[in-house]
């Protein structure tokens, strides 16, 4: 350093310094005033507008529901060979649009990114509600739903307990564990937050409601003390949590023979593809959030622009992954997986191959420009096609793996029912339908979370970097 | 004259607060408690807190978890109710792995948020004075607090407020101790425990409700109106309109010796072929358990479980008129039946009949037992 001169130093530092993750000055009680306020104002029409949509089409995917509880499976498309079809492809999907939340929330706490702390909150109310969404397909998927309780170990008079070591299994204990624990770690950065809406609202019966959510939380230091420690724990023990409950997901797959799914690339690729489709979700909804509720000046570009970069490593991660599964399927020596692979480009389905990777390799590689990491339009082109690619990626997995098996005499093509059809519709308007909930009666923003990177809040003068 | 409480202190920011606090507790005696929006970096030392035990608590609860879940998984799937899967042994541990991890994060995860919650911060506490003061608005939005309690030997609540002034606090409040806690109105329990009544009688009605008409209601019993042939009952899908098929002619099923014993008496001369073997004799007694034992009772005196439910008199095994038949007559009443008894001949085969024989007569013998039986 000493070599340098002082202008050179000035610049280096200059370039060093991150850019700051909030535009403007702001207060803390500002911050609560714009944050908190919505809790209480009447929506906007464009609110009562989309939820009216949105919980429609979760109304009717409930109606879809209730005809497959009455009919059977037999009212979706699945049959021999293709037995999984959109029930497991729909439940892979919403478990890995889960998980973006997590790797904000938990991840990102650990190594420190001060921009996480905007929109932390609302990406792990996304990966509950995408887990709630995702915890639906197996349900209806067992056929006899009211039976699914078998599922867990409980003490029975048939003296049975379920098979430990079935991937199926791990799955129920994976899922259920990652939902507890996402809501726990939801729940308790909500309680601070609770306690400053307990403070600022007026109704009685609105100020007991969050006296009782909050606990009682006075935010005494001694509290803080062992608050942060928790937390902090929590989001280790998360961090191992999520990428486990991916891996366990492909272990549905990679653990069976058949051919293109019994690959050992599968649980590196299953997380990775999880938290790109998630990522893909957050900019979406944070896009429309950001502009409908006037929060751009706390969701900053910059942001957005932090969040695109993890959507290109991503995609450029998956591109490996598709290529490590090509050269897995050749270097196999297996004719087997060489048909599996080739049927995944050239095949029946193969345009949802090529699909997949139009939308989740060759789309995203847009991000590479400043312009469209900014832009709210490319974003959103983006995003949707991440979308639309993962949805198609899991598709291609199950269906074009399953649809070509050993005999030759058992191909079937799948096709897929009004039914199926809208269920997946309902899947996305019940998660829509709770997420517009979550925005409107809940502060969409960690609002103690922001106050720590305000400038100036920490005794020593710098924003504390956590 | 020293009161009971303490003096609260509003500050406007965290340094204030940060460097009010070593000068505060020079002076005053008494416990410092401060308030904040949200935590602040180095108050934990400034105030000495100890370091939060929560990693400890996390490390045990963890292990816990870890251990119970691949214990338990153990003697389920290795003990309780072996399962063989892919040849490996009852108790290979390795695919017990997964489950054992989620149990593990799942012990640690809630031993941390609800340990920290409820254990080491004393919550839900709706009492704290502090908590029903007009200030802690402020300290939840944008405002620091510090609280100082009182004590007899420490300075007065004046001379703390004072050197809470000097320390920078922008205003002072006196808080009072918490009064004691007010006892529950009559009128409170009456309306808690009626809630509870309704609750639970919702809860039954809502079971019966369940338990009578949903396994009965139409999806559920999808299952069983699916087309199909039911023995003894008439189906058009054959020409002859019978759902039954009778056995082809001039054919012997696999498997079968014709029994040609007409009668009780006759059946005196058939000799019981097995050996009386303990391997034997343990057959027979896990056959009279499964399917005896339900009317004759599993000591064969004639009270088992369901002898009351149907009003029959099973015969009582023990007594001296079955000791005096023969093998063969027992093993007839089996395969044929007697009085209010059904014929057997579809559950148990000739070797299970003759089996469960040899029990009956080890039952005999251990409820009559002589002086000579005993082993010496």
């Amino acid at each position: 350093m000493s070599a340098l001169s002082a202008a050179d130093r000035e610049l280096v530092l200059r370039k060093l310094r991150l850019p700051p993750v909030l535009s403007g000055p702001i207060t803390c009680g500002d911050l609560d005033d714009q944050v908190l306020s919505h809790v209480t104002q009447k929506p906007p029409r464009a609110w009562a507008v989309a939820f009216s949509i949105t919980s429609l089409a979760a109304l009717a995917g409930f109606a879809f529901i209730g005809y497959t509880f009455y009919v059977g499976i037999g009212a979706w498309g699945n049959n021999i060979p293709v037995a999984w079809a959109f029930g497991i492809i729909n439940f892979v999907f919403w478990i890995g649009i889960g998980h973006a939340g997590t790797l904000i929330s938990a991840i990102l706490l650990l190594f420190r990114a001060r921009w996480r702390n905007a929109i932390a909150r609302f990406a792990e109310a996304m990966t509950i509600f995408a887990v709630m969404v995702a915890g639906l397909f197996p349900l209806i998927h067992v056929g006899r739903p009211w039976l699914a309780f078998w599922l867990m170990p409980y003490p029975n008079q048939r003296g049975l307990w379920p098979n430990f070591r079935s991937p199926l299994m791990w799955d129920v204990f994976a899922v259920s564990t990652y939902f507890s624990v996402s809501l726990l770690y939801w729940y308790l950065g909500l309680v601070p937050d609770f306690a400053s809406l307990r403070d600022r609202t007026r109704g009685r019966v609105r100020r007991f409601l969050y006296s009782v959510l909050s606990f009682g939380w006075r935010g005494a230091a001694t509290h803080w003390h062992h608050f942060e420690r928790a937390y902090l724990v929590i989001a280790g023990l998360a961090t191992g949590l999520v990428l486990s409950v991916h891996s366990v997901v492909s272990f549905d797959f990679a653990v069976s023979l058949v051919p293109g799914w019994h690959m050992t690339i599968f649980p590196p690729y299953f997380v990775c593809g999880a938290i790109f489709a998630g990522f893909a979700m957050v900019v979406l909804a944070m896009v429309v959030v950001r502009t409908t509720m006037h929060l751009e000046h706390l969701i900053t570009e910059y942001h957005l622009d932090v969040m695109n970069r993890i959507l290109l490593t991503c995609s450029c991660l998956m591109a490996y992954a598709y290529l490590l599964e090509g050269f897995t399927a050749w270097y196999s020596m297996n004719p087997y997986i060489h048909h599996t692979f080739l049927q995944y480009i050239v095949g029946a389905y193969g345009w949802a191959g090529r699909l997949t990777i139009a939308c989740n390799i060759l789309i995203p590689q847009l991000l590479w420009l400043r312009f469209f990491r900014r832009n709210t339009a490319g974003m959103l082109l983006v995003s949707v096609a991440v979308t639309i690619g993962m949805w198609f990626e899991r598709f291609v997995i199950i269906v074009s793996s399953l649809h070509q098996d050993f005999l030759p005499s058992s191909w079937h093509l799948y096709k897929p029912t009004v039914v199926d059809f809208g269920i997946l519709t309902g899947s996305f308007g019940l998660f829509f339908t709770l997420v517009l909930l979550f925005a409107r009666v809940l502060p969409v923003i960690a609002t103690t979370e922001m106050k720590i990177v305000l400038p100036g809040s920490q005794p020593g003068g710098e924003s504390h970097e956590r | 004259m020293n009161g009971k409480g303490s003096v609260l202190g509003i500050f406007a920011n965290a340094r204030l607060l940060v460097e009010a606090i070593p000068d505060i507790r020079g002076k005053a005696t008494g416990r410092l408690e401060a308030y904040t929006p949200f935590p602040i970096h180095g108050i934990d030392r400034a105030l000495g807190l100890r370091k939060s035990p929560v990693g400890g608590m996390v490390f045990l609860m963890g292990v816990v978890g870890a251990l119970s879940g691949l214990l338990f998984e153990l003697w389920a799937n290795g003990v309780d109710y072996p399962i063989l899967t892919a040849g490996k042994p009852y108790l290979s541990w390795e695919a017990f792995v997964p489950i054992m991890f989620e149990m593990t994060v799942l012990f640690a995860c809630f031993t941390s948020g609800l340990g920290m919650l409820l254990l080491l911060n004393r919550l839900p506490l709706f009492r704290n004075p502090v908590l029903r003061s007009p200030a802690m608005a402020l300290f939840t939005k944008d405002k620091f607090g510090l609280e100082v309690q009182l004590d007899e030997r420490g300075p007065d609540a004046e001379t703390v407020a004072a050197l809470l002034r000097q320390s920078g606090a922008e205003a002072v409040e006196r808080i009072e101790e918490a009064g004691p806690r007010a006892a529950a109105s009559p009128e409170f329990l009456a309306s808690v425990a009626g809630g509870i009544v309704l609750v639970c009688a919702l809860a039954g009605l809502l079971t019966y409700w369940a338990t009578k008409l949903f396994p009965v209601s139409v999806p559920m019993v999808h299952m069983l109106s699916q087309p199909r042939l039911d023995p003894e009952r008439s189906d058009p899908f054959f020409r002859d309109g019978f759902g039954m098929r009778p056995p082809v002619a001039a054919t012997v099923l696999r498997g079968s010796v014709p029994y040609l014993i007409a009668s009780e008496e006759e059946a005196a001369v058939v000799q019981n072929p097995l050996p009386r073997t303990e391997a034997v004799l343990g057959r027979g007694r896990q056959l009279f358990t499964d399917h005896c034992a339900v009317c004759h009772g599993l000591l064969g005196n004639g009270i088992g479980t369901l002898t009351p439910a149907y009003g029959a008199k099973p015969a009582n095994l023990v007594a001296q008129k079955i000791i005096d038949l023969r093998d063969g007559q027992i093993h007839y009443v089996v395969r044929m039946g007697k009085n209010a008894m059904p014929s057997y001949a579809a559950d148990l085969d000739d070797d299970q009949r003759w089996a469960a024989v040899h029990y009956v007569r080890a039952l005999q013998r251990a409820l009559n037992a002589k002086d000579e039986d005993i082993a010496r």
